[in-house]
């Protein structure tokens, strides 16, 4: 414990402000066309990777084909890898004592009702500032189920880092880990109960990660563009629109059509698509032009304008995502890109 | 009758005394009187007659009918409920109600028992030993409170501690308990605020809200009492016990605004609990500032550093004890809740419970102004609001926040600060304008005091890279950026809103605090109101504009250091800009009128007065 007192500075003070200023003055904006300038303006297209050697099969199968809720974790305090054991105990005994009233629950007793288990995904961290990828399962025994059968996993979760922005990742203490991105699936209650034990011993905070606006353009250009190596079968988009009934519109295209799109909303930024190959980069100029080339299409045919209303959700062979936070992936081999997209946004809600 | 004992003991205890001097007899025999009377008093008083009861009846006496005993007992709680009982009084009564002469010991006795100072050990002890020996059925309501009781000894910790220690020190007890028992959990629960590593046992955090039915009205009447007493609170109580008022935000989705609770570290690193040689304490058992200093080298900060903002104790200690990774969890604490709040809410939260909004805004105030300085994260999140926010929404709070920012480099003043505000201020009202003149007025002040505090500091070139190099020259930008934008603020304002006096009277406050930047503060800077804030102030119609006006002039007029005469200057280029502040001025007076009025004549007659009057006489130039 750091027994040295000095006296804060006037160089630590204003380091301090200019350092709050300078991160702020880079990053303000809480309008669309801001905000875009801020997320990375222009990314590199996702290609096929293949990261059944990364990462377990077992670990894949657990990632892929689920629906997760998403949210936003602030660093966590002194949180050790290598505690695992221990935090699964304490955490089956929160849970145990919290759903069963007025009993105290002894840590690492034995309890039947919850068995809680932290462990590491290892394959996830992409570069070497992120730490890795650290997975919670709460597995329980149903109410009347035989002694014999197996406890069924009733809640699963995951804190993640992937391809963070290193300057911010660097910036902070030793004593912080930086897993910004939770996914979870399973009871609300259980949700809140992992999330509140997490919120007392590492002194974190968690919040709603919202995929906004620009984040579903973003991924249905990035899907689309996915198209050339992998069939994403059609491109599903669901709108809302402000009117009374509120509409809500459902707007299919086809694979190849949309790829056309595409390439053609490609093509005329001509000086941009002259590179070699395996560095395609998509600015997000292409995106406006090409979701803008979507909505007028459908103007055309049906006389509504897309734009004043909202899209609500992007789908295609290759997963989902809804504006509410629930994201799907359907394929591994997109996983790591669209997993570090959205590592960018949850790092986007960072207080400071 | 007692005349004449008084005299009897007096006389006999002067013919002892005899070679004693007069005096010292006089004296004496005073003190003796004094004496006497108040045992006297003590004897007749019916409180002690009562306690005298209690301590002498005997076993097997009869409890109901008895008006004795209804009588003594009324008296006891009179007491009790207004000034607490003493050590010897509640060693008494526990004792009479443990003994169980009369009865099984009734809640009621155990109510009364309100400590005015502290429960003696030896009370506690004996009736402990009695629960163990007569092994009496005990009603669950009677034990909540004797357990109650029995924890406002500071002792009985340590002596749970002392009966459940093995020889090696570690716990020599398992609990095995079934079914309910709320008072053992609050025991253990207590138990585990001090003793963290030896209850190895999770509670359950809404086990509490049983309690509280039982003995609100209880813990109402001890708190009572010691703030009678003029005593702090025991914590104990409040730890164990604390019913937050979980009502409303109980039903809430987001429930940020609430403080987390301040609770001790759960989760020990097992080689350094063992090896550290110094016990930690943890941050919620310091009461005073002398157990802070006392202890200031080992404090362990709480689990949750949000909760440090509800204890003044514990900012002072964060104050001086410059931990980066405890300060940098408190801002990220602070930052999300306030981009909760204030900034993500898609549903207007911050319009759902503006109560609890204004509250958590009026404490983090109160926070910033005990430590003379803002957080880092309040000022990201300010860059943030002020682009979003009406103008209206808790604006005396906001305001407050924005005047405690520091000093924002030159290059960013103007996206960060004065686009926004330029923005509010045109579209706002006259209480907003002068809301912001004022709130920029203390910001200017509060720079200036910082810049004073550590003008000692000699090293302030700073680089943080390559293209910030702050210096003193940087600081003083910093300062003239915002002396013009507030210029120009106010002559817009001025005109928008007709010279208004209250307007006047804020701007000619910030030009007071101008004069100061070198007069009190010696920053080398000269600035002069605008035009569009002098002739206002020149021309106006209340003497009290006019006299303020005259005063800033008489204060720049003692400088004589920066310029000889810095008013001639000022006019002087008055004059060269060929008055355009004052035809602007004059203008929009007209202007002004010709809006208001809605008699034509004395319009005209009024703009032919002002079109004719300003003509500025020779000696003010001179």
């Amino acid at each position: 414990h750091s027994g040295v007192v000095k006296r804060r500075s006037k160089s630590q003070s204003y380091r301090r402000s200019i350092r709050t200023c300078f991160g702020v003055a880079s990053g303000l904006g809480l309008t669309p066309a801001l905000t875009a300038r801020r997320m990375n303006t222009s990314r590199k297209a996702p290609r096929s990777q293949n990261i059944t050697e990364k990462v377990k099969p077992e670990h894949l199968e657990l990632l892929v084909k689920t629906e997760w809720q998403l949210s936003y974790v602030t660093p966590l305090y002194q949180f050790r890898h290598t505690q695992l054991k221990s935090y699964s105990r304490q955490l089956s005994a929160f849970i145990a004592a919290e759903k069963q009233e007025g009993l105290a629950v002894e840590v690492g007793g034995l309890q039947n009702t919850f068995k809680v288990s932290f462990s590491v995904l290892q394959g996830l961290a992409e570069t070497s500032d992120d730490p890795e990828t650290v997975l919670i399962q709460v597995q329980s025994k149903p109410m009347f189920a035989r002694q014999e059968d197996p406890p069924k996993t009733v809640w699963c979760g995951w804190l993640s880092c992937i391809n963070g922005n290193p300057e911010y990742l660097q910036s902070l203490p030793k004593d912080f880990t930086c897993l910004p991105l939770f996914c979870s699936k399973g009871a609300e209650d259980l949700s809140s109960l992992v999330k509140s034990w997490l919120q007392r011993t590492f002194d974190c905070c968690f919040g709603p990660l919202d995929i906004n606006q620009t984040t579903l353009q973003w991924l249905a250009a990035l899907w689309t563009n996915c198209h050339m190596e992998t069939n994403i079968q059609n491109l599903k988009m669901i709108w809302t629109l402000p009117v009374l009934p509120p509409l809500q519109v459902t707007y299919t295209v086809d694979s190849d059509d949309v790829l056309d799109l595409w390439r053609s909303t490609r093509e005329s930024s001509a000086e941009k698509s002259r590179e070699a190959e395996d560095e395609v980069c998509i600015d997000f100029s292409e995106v406006t032009r090409f979701m803008q080339g979507l909505m007028s299409h459908f103007y055309r045919h049906f006389r509504v304008d897309l734009s004043a209303g909202e899209l609500n959700q992007v789908s295609s062979a290759l997963g989902s995502a809804k504006v509410n936070g629930k994201i799907k992936i359907s394929s591994s081999r997109y996983l790591i890109s669209i997993f570090s997209l959205l590592t960018e946004c949850a790092l986007l809600k960072m207080p400071i | 009758v007692d005349m004449a004992t008084q005299l009897n003991l007096s006389d006999s205890d002067s013919s002892d005394l005899s070679d004693q001097s007069v005096f010292t007899r006089r004296s004496n025999r005073s003190l003796r009187i004094a004496e006497q009377e108040r045992r006297k008093k003590e004897e007749e008083d019916p409180f002690v007659l009562a306690l005298k009861y209690f301590s002498e009846v005997e076993a097997g006496t009869p409890v109901t009918g008895n008006d004795e005993l209804e009588n003594n007992l009324v008296r006891v709680e009179k007491v009790a409920f207004s000034r607490g009982l003493s050590p010897e009084a509640i060693s008494v009564m526990l004792d009479f109600a443990m003994s169980l002469r009369m009865g099984n010991p009734c809640a009621r006795v155990l109510k009364c028992l309100l400590p005015a100072s502290v429960v003696p050990q030896e009370a506690v002890v004996r009736a402990i030993v009695w629960l163990t020996v007569r092994k009496l059925p005990i009603s669950t309501q009677t034990l909540h409170f004797l357990v109650l009781v029995l924890f406002q000894c500071p002792f009985i910790c340590h002596l749970l501690y002392l009966l459940t220690r093995k020889e090696n020190g570690k716990p020599g007890f398992d609990i095995y308990f079934s079914g309910r028992q709320p008072y053992l959990l609050y025991l253990l629960s207590l138990y585990k605020v001090f003793c963290p590593e030896l209850v190895t046992l999770s509670i359950p955090s809404r086990m509490k809200s049983g309690f509280k039915n039982h003995i609100s009205p209880w813990k109402s009447a001890l708190i009572t009492v010691q703030k009678r007493n003029d005593m702090q609170v025991a914590s104990s109580i409040s730890l164990a016990f604390a019913v937050r008022d979980k009502t409303a935000s109980r039903k809430r989705k987001h429930a940020h605004l609430e403080l987390p609770s301040l609770s001790p570290v759960t989760i020990t690193e097992p080689q350094a609990a063992q090896s550290s040689s110094r016990k930690l304490v943890p941050m919620q058992q310091i009461q005073s500032f002398a157990q802070l200093l006392q202890n200031m080298h080992r404090i362990e900060l709480p689990a949750q550093m949000g909760s440090l903002l509800g204890s003044s104790l514990a900012l002072q200690y964060l104050d001086c004890v410059q931990d980066e990774s405890a300060l940098l969890r408190l801002n990220f604490w602070l930052g999300y809740t306030l981009h909760e709040e204030f900034l993500f809410c898609s549903d207007g939260g911050a319009n759902k419970n503006p109560e609890e909004a204004l509250q958590f805004l009026n404490r983090l105030l109160s926070v910033q102004h005990f430590l003379q300085e803002g957080f880092n994260s309040s000022d990201a999140f300010m860059y943030k609001f002020l682009n979003v926010w009406d103008g209206s929404l808790l604006r005396p709070q906001i305001l407050g926040l924005l005047s405690n920012i520091p000093v924002i480099p030159s290059s960013q003043i103007k996206t960060l600060l004065f686009d926004p505000l330029m923005q509010l201020f045109f579209t706002s009202s006259l209480f907003f304008k002068c809301g912001l003149i004022e709130c920029l007025n203390h910001m200017l002040l509060k720079w200036l005091t910082w810049h004073s505090a550590y003008a000692l500091e000699d090293d302030l070139d700073i680089s943080l890279n390559s293209h910030t190099n702050i210096t003193l020259s940087g600081f003083k930008d910093s300062v003239m950026e915002l002396v013009h934008f507030v210029g120009r603020l106010a002559s817009v304002g001025l005109q928008l809103e007709g010279c208004h006096s209250l307007l006047l009277s804020f701007i000619l406050d910030f030009y007071e605090t101008v004069c100061d930047t070198f007069l009190k503060f010696g920053l080398p800077l000269v600035v002069m109101p605008p035009p569009g804030v002098f002739y206002p102030a020149f021309f106006a119609a209340d003497p009290v504009s006019v006299d303020r006006l005259a005063f800033i002039m008489h204060r720049w007029e003692t400088i004589h250091l920066v310029q000889s005469k810095p008013w001639n200057w000022y006019l002087e280029y008055l004059f060269t800009q060929g008055f355009d502040g004052l035809k602007d001025f004059v203008q929009n007076s007209i202007n002004q009128r010709v809006m208001m009025a809605g008699d034509g004549c004395d319009n005209v007659t009024q703009s032919q007065k002002l079109g004719s009057a300003p003509h500025i006489k020779q000696p003010l130039l001179s």
